[in-house]
């Protein structure tokens, strides 16, 4: 089948180009799919006005979820994936800026399954999406496209 | 037991016993000594009618035994029968033969009575013995013995008169004395009723009556006159605390307000500060790497130099944040194992180092009190700065050792480093000051800042002394606690 999409939530135009840069460099077939704030992000996971949902969920491998996004922020739209069935089950990272230790433990607390700070430096920061992609989208196994709404 | 013992006696008997039992005493002394007074006093009265009745008979019986004649000494003996004291009358003449005899069932009574010379008061008798002189010639004897149940009633009565008025005055006296008893207790009572009042219900308003002007009564005002003052203390002991309780209110409420900003505040930096370097530092990266045939080595070299600056600029940031963390975290105090600690450190800081002959001698077992993140961040800082400061010797030496006082323990981190002037010791804790160019040692100035802070906080103290080339040591002390 075909690879997993990244989808990448975060709404600095300079971040959504790097990030894109390194997970390309780290993943080159995997699709990204970029997406400015929290509130497209729920209408690409749950359907809004104009998009279907089912077809978005069954291909998406893992979420990058910026923790501070305009409107509706990243720890909100966490906690619309995890209570909702028909995307409890997939991979979040939350990534941020910052190291703030109530932030991190906020995150944890509401079911991401990871925690990045974005290094500084942009080595590091490859280093990062490198290991992300790997790990989420070859290392990790997520239920069959499907599996879960039938099960 | 003990209830009985004086102490526990309550006041109003502690009054009314002892006034009762001096009057009893009284009483009793008074009566008793009337008693022996009048039974003396009846004695002797009984006495001497005897002595005189007896003089009397001597008189007129002289004659009769004179002429020994019995019809006349009988007359005059019967004539003792009106008498009723007289239980025995017996004359003699002079030659000691019975001559007559009054009661006596026989002569023998009368001639033991002769042989018996007590006279006086005999067990329940009296007896007398009378010579009947005639023209100063012995003629003979008269014994009398009187009874004394006359004696006997009379004190009788007079015992049961004394007791009698005894009792009435006794009786009398309990009456007066609980009367008084209560003039004296009463207000003592209701001042010690107040003072219970008061120290149970801790109602300082509460007053104790006063009773006339004497010195109860001014204990009565004296103790109100107390109350007074400490309720006016006590008034303004809580006016006081509810204002410093109001200061300390918005004191807090002003300090979480600030708190609270400081954590937006660095929350954003956090964010927003970092946010633009990552961009500035990244596309940096990428126009490296995009653009590698359009620089030449001057270009490269200025795009180097602006994303070392970039990452250079996230360390600060960093190190502010753990600045500004380690002054508002709250604390929590436990017992911890330093030496592990420090071991840990150290075997991160090897693994990360350049191959550097390094030795590192942590003494082992140095447990302190305190907040086990804080003291990390704190000992890594010293740490690293030893190692830090000590790579470019031959062979890097570093010795943590542990003194231990009363009040502190004294932790000492020594190195073989370069050391610095202690000229400029009063900078080496400020945030921003370096005592080195960033070119000899990269850092960002923060890190004995902050490790001041940490050790501030757990109310320790820090001290560095130094000879340039000669090595560092850093002292931190912390209380032991509890």
């Amino acid at each position: 089948m075909d690879e997993y999409s990244i989808l990448v939530v975060d709404d600095n135009p300079d971040d959504q180009v790097l990030t894109v840069r390194a997970l390309k460099n780290a993943s080159k077939n995997s699709p990204v799919i970029v997406l400015e704030d929290g509130q497209e992000a729920l209408d690409f996971l749950f359907g809004g006005e104009n998009k279907g949902s089912r077809s978005n969920l069954d291909s998406l491998g893992v979420i990058l979820l910026d923790v501070k996004l305009p409107r509706i922020n990243g720890l909100e739209v966490l906690k619309h994936i995890r209570s909702s069935p028909l995307t409890n089950w997939m991979p979040v990272i939350m990534i941020s800026s910052s190291d703030e230790p109530s932030e991190l433990v906020e995150a944890y607390r509401l079911g991401a399954n990871s925690y990045i700070t974005k290094a500084i430096d942009y080595l590091e920061f490859m280093d990062q999406m490198t290991l992300l992609a790997r790990y989420w989208l070859t290392v990790n196994k997520v239920p069959e496209s499907g599996t879960v709404r039938e099960l | 037991m003990g209830r009985w013992r004086w102490r526990y006696w309550p006041l109003k008997a502690k009054l009314l016993f002892p006034t009762l039992f001096t009057s009893t005493l009284g009483i009793v002394l008074v009566c008793a000594s009337l008693i022996v007074v009048e039974n003396e006093n009846y004695r002797e009265q009984l006495e001497s009618e005897l002595q005189v009745i007896a003089g009397i008979l001597a008189e007129q019986s002289a004659a009769a035994l004179l002429f020994e004649d019995h019809e006349q000494l009988s007359n005059i003996i019967s004539s003792l029968r009106k008498i009723e004291t007289i239980k025995q009358a017996c004359v003699f003449n002079a030659s000691g033969v019975l001559m007559s005899a009054l009661y006596s069932s026989d002569d023998t009574s009368c001639t033991n009575m002769k042989a018996q010379p007590e006279l006086g008061f005999v067990g329940d008798y009296y007896r007398l013995s009378q010579p009947v002189t005639l023209y100063d010639d012995t003629v003979g004897l008269i014994y009398l013995i009187s009874h004394l149940e006359v004696l006997k009633a009379h004190i009788r009565t007079f015992i049961f008169l004394a007791l009698g008025i005894g009792v009435l005055i006794q009786l009398i006296l309990v009456f007066v004395a609980f009367k008084l008893q209560r003039v004296v207790s009463h207000p003592i009572l209701e001042l010690s009723g107040a003072a219970e009042r008061i120290s149970l219900a801790h109602d300082y308003t509460i007053r104790a009556p006063v009773y006339g002007n004497d010195e109860l009564g001014r204990l009565g005002t004296t103790f109100n006159d107390m109350i007074g003052t400490i309720e006016q203390q006590n008034r303004r002991i809580l006016e006081s605390r509810d204002g410093l309780e109001r200061i300390v209110e918005h004191r807090t409420s002003q300090l979480s307000l600030a708190n609270k900003e400081l954590e937006a505040f660095s929350y954003s930096v956090s964010h927003d500060l970092r946010q633009p370097l990552r961009a500035i530092e990244g596309f940096g990266r990428a126009l490296e790497e995009d653009c590698e045939r359009l620089l030449d080595e001057t270009g490269k070299d200025h795009l180097r130099r602006i994303r070392a600056a970039s990452v250079r600029m996230g360390g600060l940031i960093d190190g502010l944040l753990v600045l500004s963390r380690v002054s508002r975290q709250p604390m929590e105090s436990k017992r911890l194992n330093l030496s592990e600690m420090l071991q840990d450190i150290a075997e991160e800081l090897i693994d990360l180092s350049k191959p550097l002959p390094t030795e590192v001698h942590i003494q082992p077992d140095i447990w302190v009190v305190g907040d086990g993140r804080m003291l990390r961040i704190a000992f890594q800082n010293l740490l690293e700065n030893a190692w830090k400061y000590s790579a470019k010797e031959q062979v890097r030496l570093i010795e943590v050792s542990a003194t231990s006082g009363a009040d502190y323990i004294t932790i000492a981190i020594q190195d073989n480093g370069v050391g610095f002037d202690m000229r400029y010791i009063d900078k080496l804790f400020v945030a921003f000051n370096r005592l080195h160019t960033p070119s000899e040692f990269g850092g960002t100035g923060i890190g004995l800042a902050t490790v001041n802070r940490v050790i501030l906080r757990h109310h320790g103290k820090i001290s560095a002394s130094s000879e340039v080339g000669e090595g560092a040591r850093f002292c931190v002390s912390l209380p032991v606690g509890d």
